[in-house]
């Protein structure tokens, strides 16, 4: 998506450069080469499937001016949270999600902003595979990042900022008496960051991306040890919000992928990864996934 | 011919610059996908379980639960680690599930605890401390001798007046769920009466929220109903200050304020136990019958490797009088039925005569 954000006042510098931008074989041989000379075997960059997969892909640069983006999610999640059991529940990720980014309208060439609104779905499994826990989050975020785009004639840009996220939900066990369900919810503020390629398959203009979303401190929800919710309901609120920085909660997302552009539509194919780690009041919640994603822009 | 020598110099040197860049680039890019995939991988190890699931294993993870999380190891004076000594030389991992089951089970039993229960596909092990004492309830003889099989039913909630003109309403389960319009529907049946009998025995409990509804309607004022606590570590004393919680008279529907009588018995456990507690401090209220079961510990539900469930007391709540009633609440005026007299429930007949005088 990020790709597609190459600003009015470059776009005529992309255009001029696409008439001298290099097939796809061209392009794949001259990285080889380049990774020749500088002493890599070619198998070296072999570990990096999903991103060559994506340069697989790219022939030359694209650009557009602003990403509008629904996007769907399916994957493995793998959820642990000591508050509703012990055991490490593993099974099924879903999410649906729209992105919208363009370019900040005071300052186009150097600044960009971001919205992210999504819910994600999982259904999960014990080992014993007689239970299910079921996790039902929504998340909205912001950022402003840093445009740093005349990286090789343009065809690389990164860009880095500020973030703001909000994400809450439940994650519910149907079996649990007392304690069967635990209501996750955090705000917090971080950096995120994007390195974006913007090249062509065939005429078709494609963007290859990899994007982070890294939150370092916030404020977050987590109940006493063995609290009730009924106790919470009664009254009693101490100790219920946390500050969450490194030392006890660590979050990322990652996503790499590649944005197609047919006509006025572009479409997206993408892996993400999310982590959510917590430890306080001796709980633990370790939960992952890992996705396939697939989307599409108007 | 000296525009096109420029031309193709710049071009040159402008993919020599590329191409510089291009080098200084990729090992930088493959350094940050390295790190990427690596970081990847690791996040690909989910969280590691800390017990095998072998007979050996689940039978650790059941003590470690049990360790980390019941809260009344010490009001019940028990030693757990010396119990996981003497029950852990009768696990191996070449015995049965079953086998497995009943060691385990036996162990729970240890805690003399009404909440704790192991649960397999296959049995459900239990220490319910009113099987070990007289039954004092029989629903056959109340509604053939005392309501001649004539009430009324809302709620989960049996009632009828009875011919001295006294209210009784049973409530059987504190897993029905009452609804206020109901309440208010039975309460305005029953506010003729001269007195009302709530009979709350053999009411193995259910829902605190109805708990809640219920003494809300028999109170004029704000209302200590307890403490609650929690445990805020894994250390057996490891428990939060006592929390005080008050109910509300419920606005805008009909209260009861005359004088009431609940009857109990050792199967009023749990919820029921809350409820007999929060009653027996209010002014206007007698308890007649025997010692409720207990059961004061708002249980968890934890789980084994295998997928066995365990379900055990986590969070004490204290009567008014900060006390803790795990072993139950003592009633006002202490009566047994005659087993033998099967058209009498002494129980009920004394509450009826304290009405009388």
């Amino acid at each position: 998506m990020l790709s597609r954000f190459i600003p009015c006042g470059t776009h005529a510098i992309f255009a001029n450069f696409t008439n001298s931008l290099f097939s796809k074989f061209a392009e794949i041989a001259k990285f080889v080469k380049f990774a020749s000379k500088t002493g890599r075997r070619c198998h070296s960059i072999s570990y990096c499937f999903p991103f060559l997969c994506c340069l697989c892909c790219s022939l030359s640069l694209g650009a557009q001016e602003s990403v509008s983006m629904f996007t769907v999610d399916a994957g493995y999640a793998s959820i642990h949270d000591s508050y509703l059991t012990p055991i490490t529940y593993h099974g099924l990720d879903l999410g649906l999600a729209y992105q919208a980014m363009r370019p900040l309208h005071s300052r186009p060439d150097t600044w960009l902003w971001q919205l992210q609104v999504g819910a994600d779905y999982n259904y999960v499994e014990n080992k014993a595979r007689n239970n299910h826990l079921y996790k039902l989050m929504g998340d909205l975020s912001f950022d402003m990042q840093r445009r740093w785009n005349g990286v090789l004639n343009h065809r690389l840009e990164f860009t880095a900022g500020p973030m703001t996220q909000l994400r809450a939900g439940i994650v519910y066990d149907a079996v649990n008496s007392n304690n069967p369900v635990t209501v996750r919810a955090h705000w917090n503020v971080g950096a995120a960051g994007m390195a974006a390629w913007h090249t062509r398959l065939g005429r078709k203009p494609v963007t290859v991306r990899y994007q982070v979303q890294l939150p370092v401190v916030g404020v977050f929800f987590a109940p006493e040890y063995d609290e009730s919710y009924y106790e919470i309901y009664l009254g009693n609120h101490k100790n219920l919000a946390h500050l969450g920085w490194w030392g006890n909660r660590l979050d990322m997302t990652h996503y790499l992928g590649a944005d197609l552009q047919m006509g006025k539509t572009t479409l997206r194919i993408g892996y993400r990864t999310r982590l959510e780690h917590w430890s306080v009041n001796h709980l633990k919640v370790h939960d992952i996934t890992h996705s396939l994603v697939l989307g599409i822009g108007l | 011919m000296l525009s096109r020598f420029i031309q193709t110099t710049r071009t040159t040197i402008n993919n020599k610059n590329n191409q510089i860049l291009f080098m200084s680039v990729v090992p930088v890019v493959q350094r940050c996908l390295c790190c990427l995939i690596l970081c990847c991988l690791c996040w690909s190890c989910a969280e590691k379980d800390e017990f095998e699931s072998d007979q050996v294993g689940n039978f650790e993870a059941l003590w470690t639960i049990m360790d980390q999380h019941y809260s009344f190891f010490d009001y019940k004076q028990v030693d757990w680690n010396e119990v996981h000594n003497r029950y852990r030389r009768l696990v191996s991992n070449k015995m049965t599930d079953r086998e497995l089951f009943d060691v385990c089970g036996d162990m729970l039993k240890e805690l003399r605890d009404g909440h704790t229960n192991l649960i397999a596909s296959h049995d459900v092990s239990r220490y319910w401390i009113w099987e070990q004492w007289p039954v004092n309830y029989d629903e056959r003889i109340i509604d053939q001798h005392y309501l001649n099989f004539d009430y009324k039913r809302a709620s989960g909630i049996k009632y009828q007046i009875l011919p001295d003109n006294y209210g009784y309403m049973y409530y059987g389960s504190f897993s029905s769920d009452i609804g206020e319009g109901n309440l208010d529907l039975i309460l305005s049946y029953l506010s003729t009466a001269d007195g009302l009998i709530i009979d709350v025995r053999s009411n193995g409990g259910g829902y605190l929220t109805n708990v809640e509804k219920l003494v809300s309607r028999f109170i004029g004022e704000r209302t200590l109903a307890g403490y609650i606590c929690h445990k805020t570590g894994t250390g057996h004393n490891d428990l939060s200050e006592p929390y005080p919680y008050y109910f509300e008279p419920t606005k805008n529907h009909i209260h009861y304020l005359k004088p009431v009588i609940v009857l109990a018995n050792r199967g009023s456990f749990s919820a029921t136990n809350n409820f007999v507690s929060i009653m027996k401090s209010l002014d206007n209220v007698i308890i007649v019958g025997d010692t409720t079961g207990g059961g004061s510990g708002l249980p968890f539900t934890s789980e084994l490797p295998n997928g066995w469930r365990v379900r055990f007391s986590s969070c004490p709540i204290l009567d008014p009088q900060g006390q803790l009633t795990e072993f139950g609440v003592a009633p006002d005026v202490r009566v047994d039925m005659d087993e033998q007299d099967r058209s009498h429930d002494a129980i009920l007949d004394t509450a009826i005569e304290l009405f009388k005088h």
